[in-house]
């Protein structure tokens, strides 16, 4: 069926301006969430991970959500501390933690012949890691690193939120109408005239 | 406050205190009907807002176990969140965005205009837009809705929708403003003006959208005739040996089981949970459910064809700023075959805040990785839209019972089961690039495609129609087989329209409210 559009056919001025267009959704499989809340601990030492599995655990909490100009070791590390925090309170999830991180090295090892934290490339590690997302063990990390980054409000900052604005009494005299590369709006002259003609 | 007896027969039962159930309670006490309200959820108020998405979403919404099921992405990626929805002293009004916009005229009629289509199940309403133009102009009135019929001019623009009015501009739009909305832009009604808090869909920390919360509930409660009891969740509609509605079963939260008997009995918990109480009510007497000769009960289930589209900008936006749907743009609402789907569609400018972004720009196992986090770290350079058009009833669209999971009171399970139909995906293409090239004429650099977010709109379950063998409900939502057995929220709806639905909710439950007391009246009822 076709699709007609009440927009002039695209001259090549407009083709050069087009956007990349994604839909990032790409695969459906049945999932796994955990609402895992952070407690702000350190990264410390754990009981139930060797101290290759922390690594591989920090290096994969980095992989999941990469934002290296942005994010501070430490925020990673607050979050890796927090899935060790949660392995030990609970051994069906220590297990499946320590035995998913071996999983993982084992394909490393299959695939580019070194363990995890060795492969070089970014993309290289994304895709070795996809191989295990539909894992609640991935998930489990996944989640808990979602919540420490973008549900975390130390974090906002960073990434141009400002969050909670009823206690500065909103917006309305802070910015909500301050871009300059677009017209502004109506004035309250027109926009009455607008709903009174 | 009021209390009415247990045995008290004389008075109308309401189930569910939002839109649907809140305004028909205040309604009918402004005119000295006695009701008491049965609400599932907890007593709100504003001390209880917070400007937090997570921290609302747990304090409010609807947790109870839930499916979704059929053919769309969420059956995989929001398995047990078909639908957001709140469970609540003032239900899901506290959450709600505030657009206003009423149907078209040609939406009332849709099997007349579409004609019959493969595959869905599309029927004319029992009304027209002209029947219903004062009972919407009560309902503008009545929440404060920008527009013409207060008088009251629609909201300063924020930044996120100058970006998109101004892309409307460029690509010949004209049809594009910051309104219809229920939110003051001066002060009225007791409440105050907007103060570009944004957060409008973790509930309005001062009161400036209108809810029911903080209007009708309590200035029913204020009447004297109509008590709201919370904590109250309804298992059962129970008739007598005449067919009649003659009283409901509740739980309070403790477990604790109550018969509330009744006169009358409105059902307004929603598209889910209404069909769910009518099913769950079958008896000797109506095996397939109370008002079910149809089996249309929990069938034609819609919830809006949508998605959502986020554009980088090359320069700041801070779209979080200010209203959370601050404008909407019409020029897309007519019906056009050549256009390969029928119906229409709107878009309306919405912010997510960084977390709710993060969560649904790629939902499901699969959102994390490079592409997600180079995306969210153009946050603050996004506008964006969410888009929603006319969803067609199809009967496998439905609320079934699962057949062997209940809920903590022991009821089984809702599954909601819904597949796109083909209209869906030709529109949903079709509301992309539109999109894309409003954003592109301003300069966007990426367009992002967001699948649909877990329903908010839901409609079509108990569906209205003039003959009994197609619909639920005759046109005042009165059930066909019980008559005094309403149904007063959004499953009345015959069809989805392009346009959010509470303002018609609210305008058929004025609407309905006139109806019951001229039938008590006249003791038909
Ligand atoms: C985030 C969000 C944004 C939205 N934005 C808009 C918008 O901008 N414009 C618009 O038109 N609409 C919007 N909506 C939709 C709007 O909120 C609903 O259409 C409207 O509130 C539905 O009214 P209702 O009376 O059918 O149900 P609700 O308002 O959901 O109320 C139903 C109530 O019934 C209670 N209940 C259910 N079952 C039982 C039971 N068994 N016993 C006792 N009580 C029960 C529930 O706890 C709930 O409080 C939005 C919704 C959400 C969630
Ligand atoms: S932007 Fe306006 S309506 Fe929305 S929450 Fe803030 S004050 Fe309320």
């Amino acid at each position: 069926m076709s699709i007609r559009f009440h927009r002039l056919g695209k001259s090549e001025e407009d083709k050069a301006a087009m956007s990349r267009r994604m839909f990032l959704m790409t695969t459906t499989m049945a999932g796994v969430t955990t609402n895992a809340m952070l407690g702000g601990t350190a990264f410390a030492a754990s009981d139930v991970l060797t101290q290759a599995q922390s690594t591989s655990l920090l290096r994969m909490v980095q992989d999941i959500y990469p934002h290296p100009d942005i994010l501070q070791l430490s925020h990673y590390q607050a979050i890796a501390t927090t899935v060790m925090n949660n392995a030990e309170a609970n051994e069906d999830m220590a297990k499946g933690l320590t035995d998913g991180l071996d999983q993982i090295d084992a394909k490393a090892q299959e695939l580019h012949g070194v363990p995890y934290v060795e492969i070089e490339d970014p993309d290289a590690r994304e895709g070795l890691l996809r191989h295990f997302q539909h894992e609640g063990f991935f998930q489990g990390v996944r989640w808990t690193a979602y919540f420490g980054i973008y549900d975390n409000k130390d974090v906002w900052p960073l990434l141009g939120y400002e969050g909670s604005s009823a206690e500065h009494g909103g917006y309305i005299d802070r910015g909500f109408s301050d871009i300059t590369f677009v017209p502004e709006g109506p004035t309250l002259e027109e926009r009455l005239a607008d709903v009174q003609s | 406050m009021t209390q009415f007896d247990l045995n008290d027969d004389s008075v109308v039962v309401i189930i569910g205190s939002g839109a649907g159930g809140g305004t028909l309670a205040n309604e009918l006490a402004q005119k000295g009907i006695k009701s008491v309200v049965l609400e599932a959820g907890k007593r709100f108020d504003l001390s209880d807002i917070e400007n937090d998405e997570w921290a609302m979403f747990q304090k409010i919404s609807w947790l109870d176990k839930r499916y979704s099921g059929g053919g769309w992405h969420g059956a995989v990626n929001h398995p047990t969140l078909p639908a957001w929805i709140v469970k609540g002293y003032g239900g899901s009004t506290i959450h709600w965005a505030g657009v206003a916009l009423l149907f078209k005229d040609f939406e009332f009629k849709t099997r007349t205009n579409y004609g019959a289509i493969e595959g869905a199940n599309v029927e004319d309403w029992p009304i027209d837009l002209e029947e219903m133009t004062p009972w919407y102009e009560k309902a503008e009135l009545k929440m404060g809705v920008t527009g013409k019929t207060t008088g009251m001019p629609h909201l300063p623009w924020n930044n996120g929708f100058r970006v998109l009015a101004e892309g409307c501009r460029r690509t010949g739009r004209s049809d594009y403003r910051s309104g219809p909305m229920a939110i003051n832009s001066v002060d009225r009604d007791d409440r105050p003006a907007c103060q570009q808090i944004g957060f409008c869909m973790q509930g309005c920390a001062i009161g400036a959208k209108w809810s029911t919360m903080y209007t009708e509930l309590p200035r029913a409660e204020d009447t004297g005739k109509c008590e709201i009891r919370t904590d109250a969740m309804v298992l059962k509609i129970e008739h007598d040996e005449t067919g009649k509605a003659s009283a409901v079963v509740y739980a309070d939260k403790d477990g604790n089981q109550f018969r509330q008997k009744a006169r009358v009995v409105c059902v307004a918990g929603n598209s889910i949970e209404s069909p769910r109480m009518l099913l769950n009510s079958a008896s000797s007497m109506f095996p397939d459910g109370l008002a079910n000769s149809s089996g249309q009960v929990g069938k034609n289930y819609m919830n809006h064809t949508t998605g959502g589209v986020y554009a980088v900008l090359p320069e700041k936006v801070h779209m979080y700023r200010g209203t959370s749907v601050a404008g909407v743009v019409g020029d897309e609402v007519y019906h056009d075959p050549a256009r390969g789907f029928s119906g229409g569609y709107y878009l309306e400018f919405l912010s997510l805040g960084l977390p709710f972004m993060a969560a649904f720009l790629e939902p499901g196992n699969t959102g994390w990785g490079r592409s997600v986090t180079r995306a969210l770290e153009g946050y603050d350079r996004m506008s964006g839209v969410w888009v929603l058009g006319e969803d067609l009833a199809q009967e496998r669209n439905a609320i079934t019972l699962h057949d062997s999971e209940v809920d903590q009171h022991g009821l089984p399970v809702p599954i909601i089961s819904k597949t796109p139909h083909n209209n869906d995906y030709e529109m949903t293409a079709h509301m992309y690039e539109t999109t894309a090239q409003i954003y592109e004429s301003v300069g966007a650099t990426d367009v992002y495609e967001l699948p649909a977010y877990p329903a908010t709109h839901n409609m079509g379950t108990n569906r209205m129609h003039a003959d009994p063998t197609k619909g639920v409900v005759n046109a005042y939502g009165q059930s066909h087989d019980i008559d005094n057995l309403f149904v007063s929220d959004g499953s009345q709806f015959t069809s989805s329209a392009a346009c959010n639905p509470t303002l018609t909710i609210v305008a058929l439950a004025i609407r309905q409210a006139e109806y019951i007391a001229q039938e008590m009246n006249a003791q038909n009822i």
